[in-house]
This record gives structure tokens, sequence and C-alpha cells, in this order.
């Protein structure tokens, strides 16, 4: 049950990330959170990359927690499924880099 | 003679019995994973009639072969046949057949569940076709998008018929989703550690995963649809406070996992017939492990492609298009492990091979338009195109239909114990390959030249009509190939040459056995001390047969199977597996009277079943069990095991806990709608609140605390009463609600009271029947094991009633 559990560990990392980050959103839209501008832009966008910078710490701390063992082929997927959690936190959320929030 | 008497003495235990009698009682893998795939068969046979139907009103321009009425139907049919009547049922079929064998059981951990799951599908499939052919199918696409099914545009009983068939079918594949990971998890050989599964297992496991937590959203979108059809609660209506859109995130919640649901049991049958026609190990078990993983999970955050034309705003849409295009990645690494997996063999052009062949070049066709079609601004110009139309039968076709037909011609000599008579098997593979190709590339065509999916007809000069014509020869050539295959198959079960044993030169275990299968797979239980156990062991199948392995014993009549550690694979107990039963088709029948009541309009009929599906739940559940500790069974090789009514974690408590997943991931789908109207629907906020109570949730919150208590020390009255108190504090709190009728937040406030109604009632029914268990002996310190399961349910009931009480009253006390 362990095995499993750290198999789906980085998967869940993202997907906890994405809930977090697509619910942020949205209550943000309802909310006019990007009508109010803040120092480095609006307070939409600034919560959300501070959501996605958190989600980013956290999925990173957790791949590299899950890469110790590489010695068995469980091992490994455990490795790849942890840097996959990772690496899909950072792609997912790019468009907060550049498109508009709630147009 | 000691092998051949242990064979007649298993064969009685394990049989079915001759005649009607045995039809209807079996409850064997092998019987209902058969009747799964021929059901499936012909439910694809009518979904392809269906196609061929809609293709000859197409192949020209202002055709009047139907009219848009009828066309309507045949599309909506189509779709939803072959989604939900073929191909779920289908790998269903397979992997009940298949895997305990593979796994080294004899059954799987469930075997009236499998029975019951069989008789829901069939009864609800039934339903759904017979509304067709009485001129009542559901037309309203396969997707069922409200406004355009419910009662204002559909007044006739033709959304009712989807959402209950498909709803009564979707009970099936919750069943066997349990069934197929606690089977997977628990039910596999002695020493078969997760390593060592085959890989066909781990996607079995994710595959049921997403099932248990993909389909729950789809039947509480089909609930909240009924219901808003039946009664009037306007959970999709936005004049008050409801949104149409709120059905599109439900069902794409378990749409877009679907396509990954079917993808991967397809892979699996891929992943275990290319090795075997490549003489090589699988190239890279590992990562497909990890690939696999990957799929069932990023497949949960890709359903608003399916929505990018909607009017979400970009950057969410940019979420979804990257999580969509990063999707193809773990898929990718799939298509590379078989690419070096034939590389580092010796291929051999035998005929699932040519199927697998025909597989890679049209599933990763497909992926390519599925990447274009993550795209936004290029899905806003292909939406509701054929194009679409086109890309999703190259990635279902060719993700799952090619590498089924590789699966039976692979394992059909498994079945049948016999040979191919004919070549006809490469004929149907080259005219079901052209023809598929004919008919979707050009559909790739003429949706790029703005030909929108589900037009009845199209006026002549748009550029369309040849492509057309083309895409319905194709279509009937693709018919032809498939007659062709069926013809094969029944050719080969009436005229095949017997054959030898393991004719592949396959390693695993489903071919240490022999064909046709005996009812009970294997006299004695194999040690796995590999992957593939036949490379290390090539005489294990007789060695078994001898009764060299483990639990070689007929004994009590007991349908006995090993129970392992899940991790290390270690035996842990023995499982008494029931016999055949009744049970599963009456228990179905009544389900069966419900929806059907239902789809009548039979409101006040329709809920008299259910106290009659309880009662039968309680027949079910006191059949298991026994009157006295028996204590640790000789199961060989110096092995003494409990049997699992002795055992301290049975198959029945991880059965339990998933099932509880599945209720816990559909009440937040619930949540998650009851949130989305609150930010997203027009007119809210609602006229009136629930009054904001102070103790009505303190009643709830007591009872719970009450229940979970007194549960733990055996005082199973007093936390009866705990229920109880949770039940009376939320019918307090719907009698208080403003009429659900009158707005969403209302129609929603009381959905969510009812889900915390249904598993605090439920908690007392299991409670009730424990007490009574005990009462009559069947509980001792050694079995305990049905206490615990009653726990998980009594304290499920009670955090999830406390919850709704607690729950329903914070938005007034925020007011």
């Amino acid at each position: 049950m362990t095995v499993l559990l750290r198999l789906s560990a980085g998967p869940i990392g993202w997907a906890v990330a994405f809930c977090l980050i697509y619910g942020l959103h949205g209550v943000g839209c309802a909310h006019g959170w990007d009508r109010i501008e803040l120092p480095g832009g609006d307070a939409q966008r600034i919560v959300l990359a501070a959501a996605w910078l958190a989600c980013l710490a956290a999925t990173l701390a957790l791949a590299l927690y899950l890469s110790r063992d590489r010695s068995t082929p469980l091992g490994r997927a455990v490795l790849a499924t942890g840097w996959t959690g990772f690496a899909a936190t950072l792609v997912t959320f790019v468009p907060l880099l550049a498109v508009p929030t709630c147009v | 003679m000691k092998a051949l008497q242990l064979h007649h003495e298993l064969t009685a235990i394990w049989r079915t019995e001759p005649g009607w009698r045995g039809h209807l009682r079996s409850v064997n893998h092998s019987d209902i994973g058969k009747r799964f795939i021929v059901a499936a068969f012909v439910f694809f046979a009518i979904g392809g009639v269906l196609a061929m139907l809609i293709r000859a009103q197409l192949a020209t321009p202002r055709s009047a072969f139907v009219g848009p009425e009828v066309y309507n139907q045949l599309f909506t049919m189509h779709g939803s046949i072959m989604m939900f009547l073929f191909a779920i049922p289908m790998f269903e079929g397979l992997t009940m057949y298949l895997l305990p064998k593979m796994l080294g059981a004899r059954d799987l951990a469930f075997p009236r569940l499998s029975a019951l799951g069989w008789w829901c599908y069939l009864f609800g499939g039934t339903i759904i076709v017979l509304a067709m052919l009485a001129g009542v199918a559901p037309n309203a696409g396969w997707f069922l998008y409200p406004p355009l099914s419910g009662r204002t545009y559909t007044p006739g009983i033709n959304s009712d018929v989807w959402l209950l068939g498909v709803t009564f079918v979707e009970i099936s594949a919750m069943c066997a989703a349990i069934e197929i990971a606690v089977s997977i998890l628990k039910l596999r050989a002695p020493g078969m550690r997760l390593d060592r599964m085959p890989i066909f297992a781990w996607y079995m496991l994710a595959t049921a995963g997403m099932m248990i937590f993909g389909f729950p959203p789809l039947i509480l979108g089909s609930i909240l649809l009924e219901v808003e059809r039946a009664f009037g609660w306007p959970f999709f209506d936005p004049a008050l406070g409801g949104s149409p859109l709120l059905w599109q995130h439900l069902f794409w919640l378990f749409g877009h996992p679907e396509v990954y649901i079917i993808f991967l049991p397809a892979a699996g049958a891929v992943s275990t017939i290319l090795p075997v026609m490549a003489r090589a190990r699988l190239l890279g078990y590992g990562a497909i492990i990890a690939a696999i993983m990957a799929l069932a999970f990023l497949s949960f955050g890709l359903w608003v492609h399916h929505m990018f034309t909607t009017g979400i705003p970009h950057m969410a849409l940019g979420f979804f298009s990257a999580a969509s295009a990063l999707v193809a990645v773990p898929t990718a690494v799939q298509i590379f492990a078989w690419l070096g997996t034939l590389w580092s063999g010796r291929p051999q052009m035998k005929l699932p091979m040519l199927y697998l062949i025909g597989f890679f070049i049209v599933f990763v066709l497909g992926g390519l338009t599925g990447v274009m079609l993550a795209m936004v601004p290029f899905d806003a110009q292909a939406h509701d195109t054929a194009f679409v139309t086109a890309h999703l039968h190259y990635v279902l076709v060719g993700g799952f239909v090619f590498p089924m037909l590789a699966a039976a011609y692979y394992w059909l000599p498994h079945v049948t114990g016999r040979q191919r008579v004919m070549r006809i098997g490469e004929a149907a593979f080259w005219l079901i390959f052209i023809g598929f190709n004919l008919t979707f590339f050009m559909m790739h065509l003429t949706g790029l030249l703005g030909m929108p999916r589900r037009i009845d007809t199209y006026p002549e000069g748009m550029g369309w009509t040849a492509l057309n014509l083309l895409s319905s020869i194709g279509g009937f050539l693709q018919a032809f190939g498939f007659a062709l295959f069926l013809i094969d198959v029944v050719l080969q079960i009436g005229l095949g040459r017997v054959h030898r044993r393991n004719p592949w030169g396959a390693t695993t275990l489903e071919w240490a056995m022999a064909t046709p299968a005996p009812a009970y797979n294997f006299a004695s239980l194999a040690t796995v001390t590999d992957r593939e156990p036949l490379s290390t062991q090539p005489d294990l199948g007789v060695r078994l047969a001898r009764g060299e392995g483990l639990l070689a014993v007929a004994r009590n009549g007991w349908r006995e199977t090993m129970v392992i550690d899940m991790t290390t694979g270690a035996p842990e107990h023995v499982a008494i597996l029931p016999g055949n039963s009744w049970l599963p088709i009456t228990t179905a029948a009544m389900l069966g009277g419900f929806f059907l009541s239902m789809l009548a309009g039979l409101y006040a009929v329709a809920p008299l079943f259910l106290p009659m599906v309880a009662w039968l739940g309680w027949r079910w559940a006191w059949t298991n069990g026994y009157h006295e500790d028996v204590g640790p069974l000789d199961a060989g090789h110096g092995y003494r095991l409990p049997p699992s009514f002795e055992a301290e974690r049975t198959t029945g408590w991880w059965g339990s806990v998933l099932a509880l997943g599945a209720s816990a991931t559909l009440f937040t789908a619930l949540l998650f709608g009851y949130a989305f109207l609150w930010t997203i629907a027009p007119n809210w906020p609602p006229p009136r609140l629930i009054a904001p109570s102070l103790a009505v949730p303190a009643l709830a919150s007591a009872g719970a605390a009450l229940s979970v208590v007194t549960a733990r020390q055996g005082r199973i009255a007093a936390a009866l009463g705990g229920q109880a108190a949770i039940v009376v504090a939320l019918v307090l709190l719907l009698w208080w609600a403003p009429a659900p009728t009158g707005h969403a937040y209302a129609a929603t406030s009381a959905a969510i009271a009812a889900y915390g109604i249904f598993h605090a009632g439920t908690a007392m029914l299991i409670l009730a029947f424990v007490a009574a268990r005990a009462r009559a002996g069947f509980h001792s310190p050694a079995r305990s094991g049905e206490v615990r399961i009653a726990r998980l349910w009594s304290d499920h009931g009670a955090a999830a009633g406390a919850f709704c009480a607690i729950l329903l009253v914070v938005p007034g006390w925020l007011a």
C-alpha cells in the first residue's frame, strides 16, 4: 500500500495544485480580484502566482523526497511519477505568466 | 489418480449448474466475463448498424433516407451504445475472464458482485435498445446537454431513457471497478509482489481506480438531471439559479477520464501481447508503470477542453490546454516502450501483430489530432465539426477496437481451446483498416471544410459531397470487415482443431492451465518468483494440475483461493468465496423495477422497490461468514492460514473502502456543483436561505459523535440512536428549507441533505445487521471482520451526516 501511495504522491500533488489554482481563479473572477490593482499587477494574478509558487515548492520537495530509492523498477517508477508531479505543476500553469485572467 | 480425483472434486464445487438454472445463478468469473464479451459485441453490432444508417443518410446531399428526428436518435444511440454498452463492458468482460487467471487465482474477490453487474448491464442495455425500437430513443446527443435534453425541449421520455438506462448500466461499471481493484490488490498468487505483477494488472488497477473516481460525477449529473426532469428541481435552469454548464462540467469530469478508462485496458492488452509477438521481454516495465499512473491522474485535468467554446476565461482555458498537451507525454512513453520492445526482439507477423500495427498507425494519428485540438485557437475553428468526430474515432477505434481485435485473436485459443481454420482474419483486418481510414480520414477534411457534426443533411456545392460519399463507402467496407471477423470467430469455435496448451509461447499465468479453462482455473495455486512465471518455470502448468501447488484440496464444499499481502505477496488468509446464487439476478430485477417505474413516471411506485433491494442486500451479507471458529487451515507447503471469516482485514473491508471512496467522490462533485452555482450561475443569491439554526447541526454532530464512540465500544443500540439523530436533524433542515423547486440553491441543499440521510440510513441498516448477526452467533473474537466493515460505514454515515448538517446552515450564518 505504501508503494502505491508513493507512486501516486507526485500526481496527487499536481491534482491538489490544480484544484487550488483553478478554484482560486474562479473565485477571484467572481469577486473582481482582477480589477484590484496592486504593485506588481492585479490582485488576481498575484494571488494565483503566489499559489503557483507555493505549489511548485511543495511538488519539488515531494519529488526530491521520492527520488531516494532508484534500485528497483518500482523505485524508479516512484521517482518518475514524483518528478511528473512537479513538471506537470510547472507546465500546466504557465498561462499565468501571459494570458488575461478573467476575459 | 490423485490429481484426477482432485479435478473431479474441485469441478463439483466450482462448476456452473447445467441448463437455465446455471445461466441464471452462475457467479463464475469465466462465465460472467464471456457473457459480457458476447453481449458487448452484440451491442457493438447494433451500434455498427446505426453507424451504417448514418453513413447511408450522409452519402449524398439532401438525402431523404431518414428524417431529422430519426437521425437525431441514430447518432445519439450510436454514441451512447458504443461508449456505455460496448467499450466499457467489453474490457470489463475481458478483464473478468482473464484477470484471476493472470494473477494465479481461482476467481475474483466478489463473484456475486460480478454477476450483479452483468444483470444490471443486460437489463439496462435492453431498456435502452427497446426504447429505440419503440421510437423513443435518446435524441439529444450522447452527452445529453441541457437545455436541449431538459423537459422543455425534450418533453417525451427520450432523455429519461438515457439518464435511467445509463445509470442502471453504471451500477455494473462501479461493481466491476471495485471487483477488479480488490482482486488485483489482494487475490494474487503467493510471491507475486507488486513489481512481479503482469503489466495488464497494473493497467487494470489504474483503470479501476479511475472508474471509482471518474464515474460518480456522471452518476451525480444523471441523478440531478433526472430529478430536474421528473420533479422540477432547477439544477440546470438559469432562470432559477441553475446553469447548463454545470451539466457539462459533471459530464466531462467523467467524460474525459473515460477516454483513458477505455484506452488503458486496451494498452494493457498491447503491453501483454506485443512482447509475445516480438519474442522479447517488455522494455521499460517501471517506465510504463510511471506512465500509467501519470495518465491516470493527468486525464482528470483535461475535461474543460471539451468546453473551450463555452465562454470560460482565457486563463482557465490555458490551464486545460497545457494539461491536454501534457498528457501526450506518458502516452508517448508507452509508444516508445512498445517500439523498443519490437526493436529488441524478433517480431513474428502473426495475426494479433497485424492488428497491433493497425493500432499503432491509427492511434498515433488520433493522438496527433488530439494535440491539435488541445490548442485553443485551433479548437475554436474545428469545434463541433466533423474533424472532432474523426479525431475521436481515430483515438477510440485506434486505441480500443484494434487492440481488442488483437486481443480477441490472441486469447480466443484460450477461450475455445481451438485453432483458427482459415486465414479470414487477415482479410478482415485489411477491410477494417482500409475502410476505417477511408471513412474517417475524409471526415477530417470535411470538418476542415466546415461541415458541422450531427447534421442530418447538407446542400450541394459545399465541397463535401465526394468526401462524404467516400466516407460512406469506407464505412460499409469496415462493416464487411467486422462481418468477416465474426465469421472467423464462429468458425474457430465450431470447426477449429484442438491445439496444444499455450500456442503463442506466452509467459503469463493464464496459459498455465488447460484450455478451455476449468471452472476452478488451477487445481493448485502457483508460488511466483518472477514477473514472467512460465519463462522460469515452463512446466508450471503441469505441476499445478498435479496438485503440487498451494490449496491443492477440496474441503467442505468451499470455493477457496488465496489472499495475500498487497505489497510483499506473502499469503495472508484463505478466501472462502460464495457459490452460485439467485441473489444477483433478483437484486438486479428489483433495481430494474425501480428504474422502469421511474421511466414510466410511476414516482409513487418506484420507492417500493428500494426496501426490496435493501432486504436482498441483507440476505446477501447474511450468507457470508460461519457459525463457529474453525482455526487455521492447511494451505499446503507448510502454510497454515485463517479462513476469510476469521481474518482481521478481509477483501470485504477493502471493497467497502473503495465503495465509500466512490461515494465520497460523488459528494465532492455535488459540493463542486454547489460552489459552482454560487460563484458562476446567474440569479444568485437565492431569495431565501435556510435559517441559521445552531440546534440542528449540534444535534447532528452529537449524533455523529455518539455513533462513532459507541460503535467502537460495541454498543450497537446507542450507535443506531446516534445515526437516527443525524437523520432527524437533516429531515428537520429539509422541512425548514425553501421548496427545492423554487431555486437551484434550495434544490442543491436538498440534494446535500438527501446524501446525508441516505448514508446515515445505510449505516443504521448495517448496524442493525451486525446486531442481528451477533445474536445469531456469527461473531466471536476471531470472527469480527464484519464488525470492522460495519464501523467503516457507520463512521462514514456519521461524518457525512454531520458535515451536511453544518454545511447547510453556514450560508445563513454568513448572510
